[in-house]
Formats: C-alpha cells, sequence, structure tokens
C-alpha cells in the first residue's frame, strides 16, 4: 500500500476504536485471555517439567540407562550389578538404594539415599558429601554416618555432629550427622549414607536398589538395552533415560489437554468476538465505504482494511495475552507449585523462564483468531454493493440463505452423523482427539442450525395475530436475519460450553460422592505416605485394651507395567476373598478364580489402559518374577489415574511377600468412639503420620474436587460473558441499522415505549433460540465429555447427571440478562429524535 | 615394595592414622612359604596389595610402554558392618600407555569389592569394572590376561611366561626398611611375552613386547620420615632382570635400599643397602606443577653402573582418584654395564605426600 493508503487505512482504525471502544477492549480482552491462558498453562508446564528434570538430574545424575526392579519391593541381585560393570559397553555402572525413613520418631519423613562415592562421584557430584567434622576430619562416608541436605539440617534444627535416628517399619539406625551436601538444592530434603550402611539397616540384603548406567562412547543405548533386556529376570526392567522424563510428562498430560482445550475454547470466543465487532462496524460503516469505493478504493482494499482492523485489535491482544499469561505462571507457581492445581508435581517450586518461539506461537495464534473473526465481515465488506450502500446502507446477502437447500440440509445431517461416529473411535496416543472433534462438530451443527430455528420461530410468529410494533420486529428479522443469527450462535456457543461443564462437573462430583461412600467402610483411616506404619503403633493395636474392634491393613507397591507409563499401584489389602465386593466399588460381574489361582481386582483405569476384562489373566511383575493373577472384577477408582490392582494380603503372603503396612482402617469399639478418636490423633501427631475420619477425608477430597474445577467455573462464567456481550453488540448494531426505520415508525405514531417493546421483544426471541439451541448442544458436549473424554484421557467413567435447577436457573438469568441488553440497546435508538435521522438519510 | 604401599596408604585413606580401632591387620611373616596359583590370589587380610604390570611394546618409530595395576586396599573401616558391600575391600586400578614424544595416556578406575569389583583369593583374577587382569593355563598354555578400555586408549594382552616366577627377597619376603617389621611378600616374574590387541583413538593394531609382573602384599612397609622412592625393573636384553628401589628422606637421602639381579643363566644376586646407589643426571620440570623429576638417573647396583635414558621426557602421572597425586612412572631405555628397556618409577617429587 502507499503512504496515503496507509494513512487512510490508519484513519479508519482509529475512528472505529473511538467509537467503538468498548466493544473492541472486550474482543482484545477476550483475545488475551485465550492466549494468556494457553500461554500460561505452557509455562507452567514447562517450568514444572524442566524443575522436575533438574531435581531428577541432580538426585539421579544424567545415565543412559538404569536397572530397576520392576516392583517397587524389589532389588537388583548383587550379581548382576557386577555382571553389568564388567560389560566392557558399560562405562559406569552406579548402584543406588534410594528408601524413605522417619526422623527421630518425628513428622518428618526424608529420602534416605545410600551410594557408592566410587561410582556416584562421576554420575550425581550434586549428591556429594560434605564431612565437616570438628579438628579436621576424623570420618569419611565409608563409616557409620549420614549426611544431611541444608534444608533438612534446617528443617531438624540440628547440626552437623547430631545424633540421629532413621526409623522404616521395624528396621531402626541409630547414627549421627557427619556433615552436609552443599550442592544438594535448596528445598531438598534428603540425607546420604554409604551404600552398605544403608543395605545393612534397610536392605535389601542381597542386592541394591537400582543401577544407573552410563554407557561406553559409540554403543548405543536402545541396542545396548534391548540386547540385555532379553536377559534379565523377570522382575527387573532397564529403562532409557529419557522414559522418566516422558513417563512425567504423561502424569500430566491428558489433564494438561483439557487445559488447552479450554484456552482454545477461550481464543474461539475472542475470534467471535472480534466477527461480532467487525460484523456490526462493517455494517454500521457502510455508507462510508460505499463512498471510498465510488471514490476510487478498490474491492480488495475495503477488504484488506477490515482484516488490517481485526489485526489491530488481535495484535495488542495477544501481546496483552503473552503479558497476563507470563503474569499468571508467576504468580500460578508461586502459590501452588508446577501442578496446575492436578496434584502431579507435589512440593516442587518451579521457576518460568519465557522462551522466544512458543511465545511468538501463542502470540500468532492470537492474531489469527482476530484475524478468521474478521474474515466473513472483511468478506461482505468486499461485495457491498457500491449504489445501494451509499443510499441506504448495509445490504444483507439473505436472500441465498432464505431458502433452505437440500445440499445443505444433507451437509448437516452428514455432519450429525460424522459426530457421532467421532464418539465411538478409540483415544488416540492416549488423547481423545476424536471426542474433542465430535464437540466442535456439535457446535457448529448447533450454529448451522440458527438460521432454520430462526425462520422457524419468526416464520411461525409472522402469521399470528401481534401487535403492529411485533409484527414489524418479526418482520425485520424474517427478511434480513444476519444480525439475528450472530447474535444467537454466540449464545449457542457460550450456553453450550456453560451447559456442557456444569454438566460434566456435576455427574462427576455426584460419581465421587457416591464413589467415598463405597471406598470409606470404616469410620478412621490413618496413612503414612512412603514409609511402612511404625512397629510400636502396630503392635499397640494387637493389644487388648485397644480401643478399635476391627483394623484392616494396607501396604502399596509400585509395579512398573510398561516403562513409559506411570507404575501401577498394587494394593495389598486384608479383605475377604469370598467377599471383595464389601470392600471395593465393583462396576461389574465379580467372578470367583479357578482353584489355586490368584485373584486381582483391577481397577476401570488399569482396564482402560490395558483393554483387560474380568476372566481374563494378568501377569504382574512381583516379588522378582512374573506372577500370572486372575482378574476378579473391576472396581472404580478415582484415586489413582494410572491404575490400581488389589490382592488379597493372604495371597501376596503365600507368594513370600512380606505386608509392610502404609495405611489402615480401624473400626472402634462401640461406645469407645471418642478414645479410639484420641489414640488416632495422638499417635498421628507423634509419628507424623495421617489420621482422618471418614467424613473429614470425604469433605477433604470434594473441596479438593472443587478447588481443582474452580478454574472451569471462571471460564463457565467468562464465556457467559462473552455471549451476552455478543447479544448486546449485535442487537444494538441492528437496531442502529434500523435507525431509519424505526424513525419512520414513531413519525407514523408509534411511541418509545412501543418501539422500546418491540425491540425487547426481538432480543428475547433470539436469546430464547440461542439458548434453547445451546441447551441442547451442551447436554450433549457434556455427553460426550462424561462419557468420551472423560474415559479415554483419565480412564474414569461415570453416570451423566444433567443439574437441571442450575442449568435452567442459569437460562433464565441469561435470558433476563439479554433482555436487559436489548433494553439499553433499544433506548440507544429511540433517544435520537426521529426527524433528525430521517433528515439524515437523505 | 613401598613404592606401592607409600602411594596407597596416604592417598587411600587420610583417615587410616587416625583409626581408632586399628583392625588386626596380617604382618608379612620371613616364615611364610609361598604356594602357587593360590598366592597369585588375594591376600584380604593384609592392608594393601597389588597386581602391576609394566612393558615395552615393539613398535615401529621407537619404544612404546603401557602399565596396568591393580590396588586392593583394606582401609579398616566398616568391618563390623553387616553387609556384603561394606568397603572394607576396595580396589583401585591405573592404566597408562606411553608413546615416543608424546603424552602419557591414562586412566583410573575404583570400586569396591562386590560392588561393581572383585578379586580372587585362589587365584591372579582381579577386575575393576570391565578391566581386568586373569592368570589362567598351565604348562606351555599358562598366561596372563589384561583388559583395559579408556576413551582414548584400549588393550586387550596376552603375557606369556618365558622364564619361572622370581622371589623377590627371601623366598617372596622382602624387607623394607631398617626395621624387620618393615616387610612386605614381594613376587615378580620378568621377561614376560607380550601379544594381542592394541586400540589408540580407535585405530587397532597388533602388539608385542616384553613386560614384568610384580604382586605384592603387606600391612606395613613405610619406615618414619620417608617422603618418596626411586625403583626399577629392567627386563634386560640378554633375558636377565634387575630390580633396583630406595627409598628417601625429605633431603633426598637414601633411606634403605635394595637390588636383585637374576642374570640370563638364571642366578639370583641379591644387593643390600650399601651396594645399590641412585645418583640423579638430568632432571625434567613438571610443566603442570613445577616438580623436578631426575628422569635421566645413574643407577649402581653391586660393579653395574647403569644410565635411564627416558623414551619421553613426560611420562608424567596425575591420578584423581582416591586423591589428588602426581608421580613419575615411564618407560626407560638403560646403557651401561647391562642394557634393556625397564619402568622407572618416581614418587614424592611433586610436593609433600601426605602422610
Amino acid at each position: 500500500m502507499s503512504s496515503p493508503t496507509w494513512r487512510l487505512s490508519w484513519w479508519l482504525i482509529r475512528a472505529q476504536f473511538m467509537t467503538r471502544r468498548t466493544a473492541t477492549a472486550l474482543s482484545m480482552l477476550a483475545i488475551a485471555l485465550g492466549v494468556s491462558l494457553g500461554y500460561a498453562i505452557h509455562l507452567i508446564n514447562d517450568a514444572a517439567l524442566a524443575d522436575f528434570s533438574q531435581a531428577m538430574k541432580s538426585v539421579q545424575g544424567e545415565p543412559d540407562a538404569v536397572l530397576a526392579p520392576r516392583d517397587s519391593s524389589g532389588h537388583v541381585p548383587l550379581a548382576l550389578v557386577d555382571a553389568l560393570a564388567k560389560d566392557e559397553a558399560v562405562a559406569l555402572a552406579v548402584p543406588v538404594i534410594e528408601t524413605r525413613v522417619r526422623l527421630d520418631d518425628t513428622a518428618t519423613t526424608v529420602r534416605l539415599i545410600g551410594l557408592d562415592v566410587f561410582s556416584a562421584a562421576l554420575l550425581m557430584p550434586k549428591l556429594m558429601p560434605r564431612q565437616s567434622g570438628p579438628e579436621g576430619a576424623t570420618t569419611n562416608i565409608f563409616e557409620d554416618g549420614v549426611f544431611a541436605s541444608p534444608a533438612l539440617l534446617a528443617r531438624l534444627n540440628a547440626r552437623v555432629g547430631a545424633g540421629v535416628t532413621a526409623t522404616r517399619g521395624a528396621a531402626r539406625w541409630t547414627t549421627r550427622i557427619r556433615g552436609d551436601l552443599p550442592a544438594v538444592r535448596g528445598d531438598e530434603l534428603l540425607l546420604v549414607a554409604d551404600i552398605a550402611w544403608v543395605q545393612a539397616h534397610f536392605g535389601p540384603r542381597e542386592g541394591v536398589g537400582e543401577v544407573r548406567l552410563r554407557l561406553a562412547p559409540g554403543v548405543r543405548p536402545a541396542t545396548w538395552i534391548a540386547t540385555w533386556s532379553a536377559r534379565l529376570p523377570a522382575g527387573l526392567g532397564l529403562r532409557a533415560a529419557d522414559d522418566n522424563l516422558a513417563r512425567m510428562s504423561n502424569v500430566s498430560r491428558a489433564y494438561r489437554v483439557n487445559l488447552n482445550v479450554l484456552a482454545m475454547v477461550a481464543l474461539l470466543t475472542g475470534a467471535f468476538l472480534v466477527f461480532a465487532t467487525q460484523l456490526t462496524a462493517v455494517a454500521q460503516r457502510s455508507t462510508q465505504f460505499a463512498l471510498l469505493g465510488v471514490l476510487g478504493l478498490p474491492p480488495r482494499m475495503r477488504l484488506a482494511q477490515v482484516l488490517v482492523e481485526g489485526l489491530a485489535i488481535g495484535i495488542p491482544g495477544a501481546a496483552a495475552g503473552l503479558g497476563l499469561g507470563y503474569g499468571l505462571a508467576v504468580l500460578f507457581t508461586r502459590l501452588l507449585g508446577g501442578d496446575l492445581g492436578g496434584g502431579f508435581f507435589a512440593a516442587s517450586s518451579p521457576v518460568v523462564v519465557p522462551e522466544l518461539a512458543p511465545a511468538l506461537g501463542f502470540f500468532v495464534l492470537g492474531c489469527g483468531a482476530s484475524l478468521m473473526g474478521a474474515l466473513y465481515p472483511a468478506w461482505l465488506n468486499r461485495v457491498q454493493p457500491l449504489a445501494q450502500a451509499l443510499k441506504t446502507g448495509f445490504a444483507q446477502l439473505a436472500p441465498a440463505a432464505a431458502a433452505p437447500r437440500r445440499g445443505r440440509q444433507v451437509a448437516l445431517a452428514l455432519v450429525a452423523v460424522a459426530a457421532v461416529a467421532l464418539t465411538r473411535l478409540p483415544a488416540i496416543d492416549d488423547l481423545p482427539l476424536a471426542g474433542y472433534t465430535a464437540i466442535a462438530l456439535v457446535l457448529v451443527l448447533g450454529i448451522a442450525a440458527a438460521p432454520a430455528a430462526t425462520r422457524l420461530v419468526f416464520g411461525a410468529l409472522a402469521r399470528t395475530a401481534l401487535p403492529a410494533p411485533l409484527r414489524v420486529a418479526v418482520q425485520n428479522i424474517l427478511q434480513a436475519p444476519l444480525m439475528a443469527q450472530v447474535a444467537a450462535s454466540g449464545l449457542i456457543v457460550s450456553f453450550a460450553l456453560t451447559v456442557s461443564m456444569v454438566t460434566m462437573v456435576s455427574s462427576f462430583r455426584t460419581a465421587l460422592d457416591h464413589w467415598l461412600d463405597d471406598v470409606l467402610p470404616a469410620p478412621m483411616y490413618m496413612r503414612s505416605k512412603g514409609v511402612p506404619l511404625p512397629a510400636d503403633m502396630l503392635a499397640a493395636l494387637e493389644q487388648a485394651q485397644s480401643p478399635f474392634a476391627r483394623v484392616e491393613r494396607m501396604a502399596t507397591v509400585m509395579l512398573t507395567l510398561d516403562p513409559r507409563r506411570p507404575p501401577v499401584a498394587l494394593l495389598v489389602r486384608e479383605l475377604d476373598r469370598a467377599d471383595p465386593a464389601a470392600r471395593l466399588p465393583f462396576t461389574g460381574a465379580v467372578l470367583a478364580a479357578p482353584p489355586g489361582r490368584i485373584t486381582a481386582w483391577i481397577s476401570e483405569p488399569l482396564q482402560e489402559l490395558h483393554g483387560l476384562a474380568p476372566g481374563q489373566t494378568l501377569r504382574l511383575p512381583l516379588l522378582g518374577r512374573e506372577v500370572e493373577v486372575f482378574v476378579g472384577g473391576v472396581w472404580r477408582d478415582y484415586a489413582r489415574q494410572f491404575g490400581a490392582v488389589v490382592i488379597a494380603a493372604a495371597d501376596y503372603r503365600a507368594l513370600g511377600g512380606s505386608v509392610a503396612a502404609t495405611d489402615l482402617a480401624l473400626w472402634p469399639r462401640p461406645g469407645q468412639e471418642d478414645a479410639a478418636g484420641l489414640w488416632m490423633r495422638e499417635q498421628a501427631a507423634r509419628h507424623g503420620i495421617e489420621g482422618a475420619s471418614s467424613g473429614e477425608i470425604r469433605e477433604l477430597s470434594l473441596s479438593i474436587f472443587d478447588k481443582s474445577f474452580a478454574v472451569t467455573y471462571a471460564l463457565e462464567a467468562a464465556a457467559m460473558l462473552i455471549g451476552l456481550f455478543g447479544l448486546a453488540v449485535t442487537l444494538a448494531a441492528s437496531v442502529w441499522l434500523r435507525a431509519r426505520e424505526l424513525a419512520t415508525l414513531s413519525a407514523l405514531g408509534f411511541d418509545r415505549a412501543m418501539l422500546g417493546r418491540a425491540i425487547v421483544f426481538e432480543g428475547a426471541l433470539i436469546a430464547v433460540i440461542g439458548l434453547v439451541l445451546g441447551l441442547a448442544c451442551g447436554i450433549a458436549v457434556g455427553a460426550i465429555l462424561t462419557h468420551v473424554v472423560n474415559p479415554q484421557a483419565f480412564h474414569w467413567r461415570m453416570p451423566l447427571q444433567v443439574p437441571w435447577t442450575q442449568v435452567l436457573l442459569g437460562a433464565a438469568l441469561t435470558l433476563a440478562a439479554g433482555m436487559g441488553a436489548s433494553r439499553f440497546a433499544a433506548r440507544q435508538a429511540t433517544r435520537l429524535p426521529a426527524a433528525q435521522v430521517l433528515a439524515s438519510a437523505q | 615394595m613401598q613404592r606401592r604401599s607409600f602411594l596407597l596408604t596416604p592417598l587411600l585413606l587420610p583417615a587410616l592414622a587416625a583409626a581408632r580401632d586399628a583392625p588386626r591387620y596380617a604382618v608379612a611373616s620371613r616364615a611364610t612359604r609361598l604356594a602357587f596359583p593360590r598366592d597369585h590370589g588375594a591376600h584380604p587380610d593384609f592392608r594393601t596389595e597389588w597386581w602391576y604390570v609394566t612393558g615395552a611394546l615393539d613398535a615401529p618409530g621407537g619404544g612404546m610402554g603401557f602399565q596396568l595395576t591393580f590396588f586392593r586396599s583394606r582401609p579398616g573401616i566398616a568391618e563390623e558392618l553387616d553387609s556384603p558391600i561394606a568397603a572394607s575391600q576396595i580396589l583401585f586400578a591405573h592404566a597408562a600407555l606411553t608413546r615416543p614424544g608424546q603424552r602419557l595416556l591414562h586412566a583410573e578406575r575404583a570400586a569396591r569389592a562386590n560392588l561393581g569389583a572383585g578379586f580372587s583369593t585362589t587365584d591372579c583374577e582381579v577386575h575393576v569394572g570391565a578391566w581386568s587382569m586373569q592368570r589362567s593355563g598351565a604348562g606351555a598354555d599358562e598366561h596372563f590376561r589384561l583388559v583395559a578400555q579408556d576413551a582414548a586408549f584400549a588393550f586387550d594382552l596376552r603375557l606369556t611366561p618365558t622364564q619361572p616366577l622370581l622371589l623377590q627377597g627371601e623366598g617372596g619376603w622382602s624387607q623394607k626398611g631398617p626395621r624387620p617389621e618393615l616387610a612386605s611378600h614381594y613376587v615378580s616374574w620378568p621377561q614376560l611375552r607380550v601379544g594381542g590387541r592394541l586400540v589408540i583413538d580407535g585405530k587397532a593394531q597388533e602388539a608385542t613386547g616384553r613386560a614384568w609382573f610384580d604382586h605384592e602384599w603387606s600391612s606395613e612397609v613405610l619406615a618414619a620420615g620417608a617422603v618418596g622412592w626411586d625403583w626399577i625393573g629392567i627386563n634386560l636384553d640378554d633375558g636377565g632382570a634387575l630390580m633396583a628401589f630406595r627409598i628417601r628422606d625429605a633431603a633426598g637421602n637414601t633411606l634403605y635400599a635394595h637390588a636383585s639381579l637374576r642374570d640370563a643363566g638364571g642366578r639370583l644376586t641379591r644387593f643390600g643397602p650399601g651396594e645399590v646407589g641412585f645418583t640423579p643426571v638430568r632432571r625434567w620440570t613438571s610443566p603442570r606443577n613445577g616438580a623436578l623429576y631426575p628422569v635421566q638417573m645413574e643407577i649402581r647396583v653391586g660393579p653395574h653402573r647403569i644410565e635411564t635414558a627416558p623414551v619421553a621426557d613426560d611420562q608424567e602421572i596425575s591420578a584423581r582418584r582416591p586423591l589428588p597425586v602426581s608421580y613419575w612412572e615411564g618407560l626407560v631405555a638403560i646403557r651401561g654395564t647391562l642394557a634393556g628397556r625397564g619402568y622407572l618409577e618416581l614418587t614424592g617429587y611433586a610436593g609433600a605426600l601426605r602422610l
């Protein structure tokens, strides 16, 4: 463009922004919101993953491969460590024993890492201890003693030289803090000691926990791993270094994708707002554009101008979004850590580091959304017939759409069929991509149905005997439905999203509520994360004077079924093998195992992930070997997204396992509830373990649930506001466009109240169409979210539960707000003196 | 030989000097009768032990030398600990390669027994990771296999005896100082024929040459006031073998010295402190730490006068594990009344070794 054209363009943009300040600002805000949400999710997750991998590197080093038992209670035999070390392809084999211990019966449990300094110094230099004994070092790491991280020393308020007792179940090590770990990150609570001392006190007797390996230069890790894997005993697995990160990334992947879809929704609403704003802008300025056209502005310039205006909204919006997203990410990580509210990366406080490429990507996405919104208005502006526009203003291209064509109906039917078909498809790469596409198709269907619905409703009304002003309104929309359709589709989309979210959340919450009833049969629970419960406490429960009538113990072992997936929890429970349904909420039939077979009851997520069915055989890496178990049933589990297996403690013992209980379910003796509660609280405080009544657990679970869905509620509110705003803007524009007509009517004797009623009536009708279609789409989308997206992304199922009260209340409120918006538009329009309007029209 | 225990004791475990409950170490006794192959194996009751192979390779363009050493140390810690991987026996290994006119290639490994390293008590069979030294076979098939590999070099050598074992001192009991308690058990095997494969910077080549095997174990060898030692072992061109060492004090004076010469006919002659002398002829300054090494030395053993000519001046080894230490150990040509190729070791020149 030449410089005068630029100047013209700039002048038009400025005029546009000045006259439509609120609309422009809101469009920018919506774009900014979409960009910021997506960008913040990206930043937080990136930071959390970087933080995780850095923490892992400092503690684990950067091995090429890790040999570990597939069963968290297993070990790597010493002979195998030696065999690995002797392999010429292995440059370095670093044996490690890592466990969790309780310190001095305090509330502190810490990681205790047993190292062999000879090998570990090269792979994990950050874990190297510094001995700082009094008057020069008289000890070294090979002797009795532990080395504490700075954070742990601070937590214990202890100094080097202090005595310390570490316990794990019945095992106990009384020793001394010989020095510190100067290179360990500030927030890590850990102890390092010589591997032999850890082994002597906490086992494993004839092996080590895992072996981290560096391969010799020139050795291809994948080939080497494949060769060795074929020779390993069933209980052991070799994983490549990047499996760890892949696994961590998988942990939060589905959750993240869901949030990103929400961000896309925000961005799309932004695009819709730009669309509504630009459409009205084009309509309102059609005379000016026509004049410019007559003066020589080519049609493609008219097209470009609207697009440039779209960009002018998109660029500041996207830029503000980046800033906002960064701020959000920083705030979020400071307040809540890097887990995006999902509880995945506990206890990390990652640092957000923005990089250029992703920032540019999100910026382009924001601009793209606003360009997309401006596309149709721009095209409309290009094809305006100049002469007509000069005389009578904006010309709608309605006639073509007036008669429904068969092709269009067929297309819509095809879209509907496709949407249904997509919901039948399985997850792609573990993500419910087909489900998301089906949701998009449902929304497309809703919007596409708007013209037909408009015609239907207003056509029917046109045939009834209405007062003249209302009839005018009805006829007006029937003849020129574009604005009404735009307003209605905004409402359709926003209300559909709101209804679907509310439906999904409500279904989930109801299901969770029922599930909590089923899984918390005991009045009290105690749990010690990662460390077996103290032996003396368990012994006290065996005493005759204990206030409990019944105690059920549970131990958890993590099993690696697939090295690239998070491990599966094996829950070893004291339950009645003949009646597992007394403790587990089964979703279907419970089968009895054939004689001599061990039964396992798998959780719903495990069933989804591994495609298992009751009656089939599952191979579990248990106690150093592969054990075949009979799948006796599937139970509902909303707590462990990556799968869980329950087996009876008696069976586990029969296999040779020992049950180191970490969880207790407690039934107080009748009449001794208070004493039992007191006992539990006292023990919990003494040993630093968790104890709670089933009511408290239930309350806590539901409040966590509500908190983690808080973001969704906020988005719903934002979507509704945007939909309403779209309605107000388009209504105001359509009224403005009809200023002459209204002035004529008023000259003919219509008073203001009559005109106002007509406009409010029109707004209400549009809102009703939008809400009804939105409700239908919303329930469909909610059903897809509940029955397709949730099982595929999170592997849990639940019955659909539409919260009618909330939904209808929301609809009524929206309708009222929509009528309020149209009243406002009406007042704007009828305030103009009719004579002036009529005069200026000539 | 003091030479290696000197290296080991201070380096390995500075704590040992102050060890509270001194462990009961076995003592080298004159009465012990060595038996083989059992005594080729480890003696874990002693504090220190090493299997030391040095050799000269026939390479085009001049002398090439190699060295592979395994050290076993019983530091006297964690001995009561009920764990198979207690750090009560620790193994270290050094490998080096001398190329004429070039910087020495050097690598090292360390691990505790049962956790990446191990030894046999019935024969020479010791490894640290994938590095190993193993004796096997009998009669004409008897041989040692030496395997070591690092980023820059690797070798896989077969050493075949051409002569009987040489028991140093009195039947393998070797006195190390003025007091008789300062002694070790010391077995040498000179004139081993070398064959095998050598890889330098990814290029493989055949290796042939002559090597010298030392196996020595002791619990206490150091005289008070000693700061270092000079040691040499020479495969003579005529098939004979000469070993000589002296222990120095801070002023450079000899605290103790000894030598043995087995001629081509197999006659063994021992030389006491008065018959052995080391006189520096030319010193080389290490560019890294400024240490002055008498790389060219005149050595007097009884009636013999020989002079060392290093194939490269810079054969200094800077080891980092278990603690940083620098010493000179390298291939030298021998001129004088005897001729051959040998390994000269000079320690205690690069600053004070902490004791």
